[in-house]
């Protein structure tokens, strides 16, 4: 078995190493007693399939990711989100779940994971999963029971239909490749309810045993040590007549159901919605603090890269505008990308034709309304553009999901069908396959990238751990201030007036910690490419003396004359008025 | 039972006399109406007195808040002319501390029942204009923090803990002022792009001053244009260096090729504007519908356009000749304008575009005022040629920092800028529902009277560059 990252060559100082930290002398990272550690925790999304081959035979498994976690406890994370590891006919990923109590033979087994979360917990990071509660494989044995007759104990399991007519109003998501929400079914001869691809039947959440179900699921899990689930495609578990099949009322009372059942039995775990709507109605599945404890919060993403492109800060500020309070205890995910596409559903039509003529002239990168391209190729490899992202990810309210890769800058290739240009390994080494398997690579799960550009060759966690200046390294000591600061995590957000469009600032502030001192931490971004000049709004902090968060370095005091600040170009300031008030 | 409010009314009349403000506004006025009587004997004589030799007379004093510091109003009047002078007292020692040296506020010396005090301009003393915020709004606002903008002849410009906008008139007008008139009128229709009126102060036949809502993290639309412009034409720069030599104007069917490449290049670039000058649009159509909803609304028609194009200045024959059919029920309406329509009076805020400046059209009263209308109405075509012209000189302005290399590529990329710009601001406006009624129905009636109107704004711009 190779353990290819314990052999790289580390900077001093750099705690790396597959060995944890308690051995470099460093304190162990205990994972605390915390319900809410999800409100400061970075989490870190990876393709169980395409992270590391332990067993040589050219598909990422849950024992590579163990063999990992040296490297991930270096990076700074605190949470891994495992995308589906499930027994599934992987005609979406994964997510078209064929077993919900198995692992996918490939990826390892249920000790496996077990196992996972143990290292995990030992080296201070949690582990959830997705759970797809919405639908299964057309594969899964219940589906396939479901569709036998129309009289069989699961004939109920799944929504049947003697007519694709009905709720014709409800949209079709997955617009490029499905006709209809109905598929006909020459077993049952009935046509059955699909909100996604047509192998993936909707379960029947009217009738109680499926609910049940479901919940043993999450039970099984949970019971198996995961911190939690993210929860996919949440806002369509329920359909009737005269409603839009989104956002139900019944839908949320089964997640209040979740909630409690969690919340008895399991402390500490987190429930991650996906529910791929407009912040208004997102906030939803938070509930009064009794449905999800977490959220994405989709249109900030393509906002922040439009923003950058306009140069302006309207993008960001409006949809921040749009952000409704959000109960204590909830906490929005954000993210810059992930396995799926850039979101465009909500955008404004006119926004996403823009989106498109920027980022994807090419329409084969062109999946579905949104984008399948990763972080670095969609910002023409700009690392001062990817600096700026990733500070306004790590600075604006949520706690940030990065993407595997992403902290190489890895890229994508988009001539890989329906969303695998983005799912390609993990680039570990310059050496055979990126590192990633000693398979054939005629047996790779997909190709790793050899563009010269992109490619493993250039792109990798060996080079990029010993280049001290490499993005790779930059994160990690961003992820290390944010950690200092959980301001971040759990301040309050003001943003600042600012004479110059293309800057944009805000303020984090509150109690850092539980018992902390108020604090307030000015963030000022630069969003234009060419360098700026801004006169900020800072009447309230008269007195402070900005201090710059990574260096130390003080900044000429706040007077009674706006702040005025001087930005290169994409740069960024994290100022800490922490001194505020003080001779 | 307080000040000798007499004596601090000759105080005032003596201070007011030394104001530049005041001077200015005086001969302003009386070039106006030496004008009007084209060669009066009105010689440019300095000084407070009227034409006619007339002094400065107090019309009205009035204890706004008795005690120390105290506050008081003056209207002040010359001829015709009234001014408003809001005055404080304090004890000598705590108003040099209240000033913090700003002696130039000073009046003089008086007394009140206590002894003797310092009278001063109250609008250099925080705690007075916060008192007169609480004042002007009945109680229901107070602000801890007072911040001046820059000041302008017509009024002072006070901001309060970045929530409140105050304008306190100096220059005062008989009757309901156009901008006070115009933003409550608009704000009851339900017209809510713009900044919210909170409080209005008028007595005696005056409106005194205006408090509305103050937006800090909303943006003159100009600087939103000029972002625009700079990341475009920097673009022309890389492109430009890389293409080489730049390319000579080509004739004919080239240069029409060159202008759909520059078309699709604006089109492509990041900064691009269109979708921000579309939403402009919609809210232009907006300000116009509700304007008609407060103010009427009448058929516009080919005379309408003769009478406002003959106003700027401008021979309509031609105009009328191309526009072709313009008779009523096709040309659009007539209603009240904003008449100082530009980038500079619209702002961008997270909730969109808002419009201001309302009251500031340089025609009003000009020649229509006095009518039976009583204020004058016109096309929207002119406030969208308004802008359209802003849009321009917005190019041009950011054209005079490139570099004289770049300028051929340059100039086709910002004349594209402003083509793509100006028609979507009048997409947009023809997109609001009820919208296209306001305008001629004709498109290309529509196309040559915007051009017209906006070639005549250029001229009356270059005739007062000082309006920009």
């Amino acid at each position: 078995m190779q353990h290819a990252f314990r052999q790289l060559a580390v900077p001093a100082g750099a705690g790396a190493g597959a060995e944890p930290r308690t051995e470099a002398g460093a304190t162990p990272r205990p994972l605390l007693d915390d319900p809410r550690w999800y409100e400061r925790a970075v989490f870190y999304e990876l393709l169980p399939r395409g992270f590391y081959d332990s067993n040589d035979d050219g598909v990422g498994d849950i024992p590579g990711i163990i063999e990992k976690l040296g490297y991930l406890e270096w990076l700074g994370i605190d949470c891994i989100w495992l995308l589906p590891f499930y027994p599934s006919p992987l005609k979406d990923g994964g997510y078209d779940v064929a077993d919900f109590y198995g692992v996918a033979p490939d990826c390892g087994t249920v000790d496996d994971v077990v196992r996972l979360v143990e290292e995990a917990h030992r080296r201070g990071i949690r582990v959830i999963a997705d759970l797809v509660l919405n639908h299964t494989s057309d594969q899964h044995p219940w589906f396939q029971e479901s569709r036998s007759s129309r009289d069989n104990p699961k004939a109920d399991w799944y929504v049947w239909s003697d007519t694709d007519q009905r709720w014709s109003d409800v949209r079709i998501i997955f617009c490029d490749v499905e006709r209809s929400n109905w598929t006909y079914d020459p077993v049952r001869q009935q046509y059955y309810w699909h909100r996604f691809y047509h192998h993936q039947p909707d379960l029947n959440y009217e009738n109680p045993e499926v609910r049940e179900a479901i919940l043993s699921v999450v039970r099984f899990w949970l019971d198996r040590g995961l911190d939690g689930f993210r929860l996919d495609a949440v806002p369509y578990l329920y359909q009737y007549d005269g409603a839009l099949g989104e956002n139900l009322p019944e839908t949320h009372a089964f997640l209040r159901r979740l909630r409690r059942e969690v919340d008895r039995d399991y402390p500490n775990r987190v429930l991650l919605a996906e529910a791929n709507q407009w912040p208004v109605d997102v906030v939803d599945y938070f509930g009064d603090g009794d449905e999800c404890h977490m959220c994405f919060h989709f249109p900030l993403m393509p906002r922040m890269f439009m923003a950058v492109r306009r140069e302006q800060r309207f993008p960001i500020t409006e949809i921040l505008a749009q952000t409704p309070e959000i109960p204590e205890g909830a906490q929005w995910g954000i993210f810059l990308r992930n396995h799926d596409e850039l979101t465009l559903e909500m955008v404004t039509d006119e926004e996403r034709d823009y989106m498109y003529a920027e980022y994807a002239r090419d329409p084969r990168m062109r999946r579905n309304l949104g984008i399948a391209r990763r972080l670095a190729p969609l910002v023409d490899n700009d690392r001062r553009v990817a600096e700026l992202l990733h500070a306004l990810l790590l600075s604006l309210p949520g706690s940030p999901v990065l993407y595997y890769g992403d902290e190489l800058l890895m890229g994508d290739n988009i001539y890989l069908g329906d969303r695998d240009g983005v799912r390609t390994p993990m680039q570990w080494t310059p050496d055979r396959n990126g590192g990633f398997s000693r398979a054939d690579f005629a047996q790779l799960v997909l190709p790793p990238l050899m563009d010269p550009v992109y490619g493993y060759q250039s792109v990798n966690v060996e080079a990029e751990m010993r280049d001290p200046s490499s993005f790779l390294h930059w994160l990690q000591r961003m992820l290390a201030v944010r950690r200092q600061h959980p301001i971040f995590a759990t301040g309050g957000l003001e943003v600042l007036p600012a004479d110059n469009p293309s800057v944009l600032a805000y303020v984090r502030s509150g109690r850092g910690g539980i018992e902390g001192p108020e604090r307030s931490v000015l963030c000022v971004c630069n969003l234009s490419r060419f360098a700026q000049s801004a006169q900020i709004s800072l009447a309230r902090w008269q007195g402070a003396v900005p201090v710059e968060l990574i260096g130390r370095a003080e900044f000429p005091p706040v007077g009674e004359e706006p702040y005025h600040v001087m930005l290169g170009p994409h740069g960024f300031y994290w100022l800490d008025l922490e001194d505020w008030g003080q001779p | 039972m307080t000040v000798e409010l007499e004596a601090l009314g000759a105080l005032a009349c003596s201070y007011l006399e030394r104001q530049p403000w005041y001077q200015e506004t005086v001969s302003a006025a009386r070039a106006a109406s030496g004008a009007a009587r084209s060669g009066g004997a009105s010689g440019p004589a300095a000084g407070a007195r009227g034409g006619d030799g007339s002094a400065i007379e107090v019309e009205l004093g009035e204890v706004i808040r008795p005690g120390r510091p105290g506050l008081a109003r003056f209207v002040l009047a010359l001829g015709e002319l009234r001014f408003q002078l809001l005055v404080g007292w304090r004890p000598a020692a705590s108003a040099a501390e209240a000033l913090r040296g700003g002696e130039s506020a000073l009046l003089g010396p008086c007394t009140d029942d206590d002894g003797p005090v310092l009278a001063y301009d109250a609008l250099a003393d925080d705690d007075l204009v916060l008192a007169l915020l609480t004042h002007v709004t009945g109680g229901a606002e107070r602000a801890e923090r007072v911040r001046r903008m820059p000041t302008l002849a017509s009024h002072h410009s006070l901001v309060f803990d970045e929530r409140l906008f105050m304008k306190c008139y100096r220059v005062l007008e008989r009757g309901p002022r156009p901008e006070v008139d115009m933003v409550l009128k608009l704000d009851e229709a339900g017209f809510n792009a713009l900044p919210a009126p909170v409080a209005h102060w008028r007595a005696g036949g005056y409106d005194l001053a205006l408090v509305r809502e103050f937006l800090p993290g909303a943006l003159e639309g100009r600087l939103l244009a000029m972002t625009s412009l700079r990341d475009l034409l920097a673009h022309a720069q890389a492109a430009g260096s890389a293409a080489g030599e730049p390319e000579a104007p080509a004739p004919g069917s080239a240069a029409a090729e060159a202008e759909a490449e520059a078309d699709t290049e604006v089109a492509a670039a990041g900064g691009d504007l269109a979708s921000e000058m579309r939403r402009l649009g919609a809210t232009t159509a907006s300000l116009h519908l509700a304007l008609a909803q407060c103010f009427g609304e009448e058929p516009a028609g080919r005379s309408s356009f003769a009478r406002a194009l003959r106003r700027e200045g401008v021979d309509p024959e031609a105009t009328l000749e191309k526009a072709g059919r313009l008779e009523e029920g096709t040309a659009g309406s007539l209603v009240r304008l904003h008449g100082d329509y530009h980038l500079r009076r619209v702002m961008r805020s997270e909730a969109g575009w808002l419009v201001v400046g309302f009251g500031d059209d340089p025609l009003y009263g000009a020649s229509d005022a006095g009518s039976s209308m009583g204020h004058r109405r016109g096309s929207p075509l002119e406030d969208l040629a308004d802008m359209s012209f802003s849009l321009r000189s917005a190019a041009r302005e950011a054209l005079g920092q490139r570099s004289p290399a770049e300028m051929a590529t340059a100039s086709r990329l910002a004349q594209a800028w402003w083509r793509r710009n100006s028609g979507a601001l009048v997409e947009g406006y023809l997109a609001v529902e009820g919208a296209a009624r306001l305008l001629p129905s004709d498109p290309g009636a529509r196309e040559t009277l915007l051009a017209a109107f906006e070639s005549a704004r250029e001229l009356r711009y270059e005739a007062t560059p000082a309006e920009a």
